[in-house]
């Protein structure tokens, strides 16, 4: 019997198409965010709130990620914004090699900001780079506090967390302060915002400038 | 999960080597996993059973070495093993770290036997 070193990293295919994607997203000068959340955590609801007024400014299309159904896409077009539909059949996550096939289909010199509404699940997603710029975190407060220590590992490499639903804090038992310094004791950069629905009126102002921010950066250089 | 995923690579890279080497038998399977890398050791080793059936990987044990956690403090640049969270320098207890390791799975290493030439 022999034993053959191989030393061979599973995840290298992945690796190599993201960094692709990466590659083709900076010739065009276009910023890319990759948005995961648990099911229900508000990231359908939040993008169709922030995309009016992302349009004004730049030009944006959305890559939704989906099991089964093409609801979320359709939520979204009602906005006025492009949005491609993946369906993973029951895949727990998106990886890179879909979005280099949704991409093919896009006019890359057109766009400013591509958007990736990944499958909604806590966990899986964190695992796949799929060549963005900014890993954002939706986690609402009907979660529970303890959210970010019970799954450290997609708020470890979050750029960006949105807190959603604060609206229903009264109607809780969660202290959102102490949900915030679990978010900072697993990653004190991560930039953290508050959104909120109140009398039907969605509220995530300084979201949108500071999206800006980071896409204009990156246009800047 | 993605679990079968994992597998599926890791079968492909087995059978690359298989038949490069003139492989009769793969009696075992070292695969080592980063303990950030959200990989389940259970559904491991249930993917591996199944997408191992008839084919000349049958049999063979998966072996899975577990790798821990690496971080670099980004205050006092001193690197230490993180085992929970929060990850906190031991030295200065800065909670700013860039990880260095244990988000990986890859295949280390299996044992064979070949046909002699
Ligand atoms: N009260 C309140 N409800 C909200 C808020 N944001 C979202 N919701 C509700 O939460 C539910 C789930 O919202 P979605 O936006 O579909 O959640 P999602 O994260 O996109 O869900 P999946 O894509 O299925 O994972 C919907 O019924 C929303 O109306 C909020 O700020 N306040
Ligand atoms: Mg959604
Ligand atoms: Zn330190």
């Amino acid at each position: 019997m022999a034993r053959l070193d191989i030393k061979q990293d599973l995840k290298a295919l992945n690796n190599a198409i993201a960094a692709e994607n990466r590659e083709k997203f900076a010739s065009h000068n276009i910023y890319v965010i990759n948005v995961m959340g648990s099911p229900g955590a508000g990231k359908t609801t939040f993008l169709e709130n922030i995309l009016p007024e992302l349009s004004k400014h730049i030009q944006v299309v959305m890559i939704e990620g989906d099991l089964a159904t093409r609801n979320d896409a359709l939520r979204i077009e009602k906005t006025g914004v492009t949005a491609l539909q993946i369906n993973t059949n029951g895949g727990c996550h998106l990886d890179a090699k879909m979005i280099e096939n949704q991409i093919q289909k896009l006019n890359l010199n057109s766009i400013d900001l591509i958007i990736i509404e990944n499958v909604g699940n806590l966990v899986c997603p964190a695992s796949f780079d799929l060549g963005e710029d900014m890993r954002m975190v939706i986690v609402s407060v009907a979660e529970g506090e303890d959210k970010p220590i019970k799954y450290p590992i997609a708020f470890l490499e979050a750029n960006m967390v949105v807190i959603t639903k604060t609206d229903l804090l009264p109607y809780l038992d969660v202290d959102i302060n102490v949900m915030k310094k679990y978010i900072a004791d697993i990653n004190p950069e991560a930039a953290v915002f508050e959104t909120t629905k109140k009398d039907g009126v969605y509220k995530a102002d300084e979201v949108v400038e500071y999206i800006l921010e980071q896409v204009r950066k990156k246009k800047g250089k | 999960m993605h679990e079968t995923t994992l597998m599926q690579n890791l079968i492909a890279t087995v059978m690359e080597a298989v038949e490069k080497h003139n492989v009769t038998r793969v009696n075992r399977v070292v695969l080592s996993v980063g303990k950030l890398s959200n990989a389940l050791p259970d559904a491991l080793i249930f993917a591996f059973e199944a997408l191992t059936q008839g084919g000349i990987l049958q049999g063979a044990e998966l072996e899975i070495e577990y790798l821990p956690v690496i971080a670099r403090c980004r205050a006092c640049g001193r690197e230490y093993q993180a085992d929970g969270f929060p990850i906190i320098c031991p030295d200065c207890e800065s909670k700013n770290f860039t990880i260095i390791s244990g988000d990986e799975v890859y295949i280390k290493s299996i044992d064979i036997d070949c046909k002699k030439e």
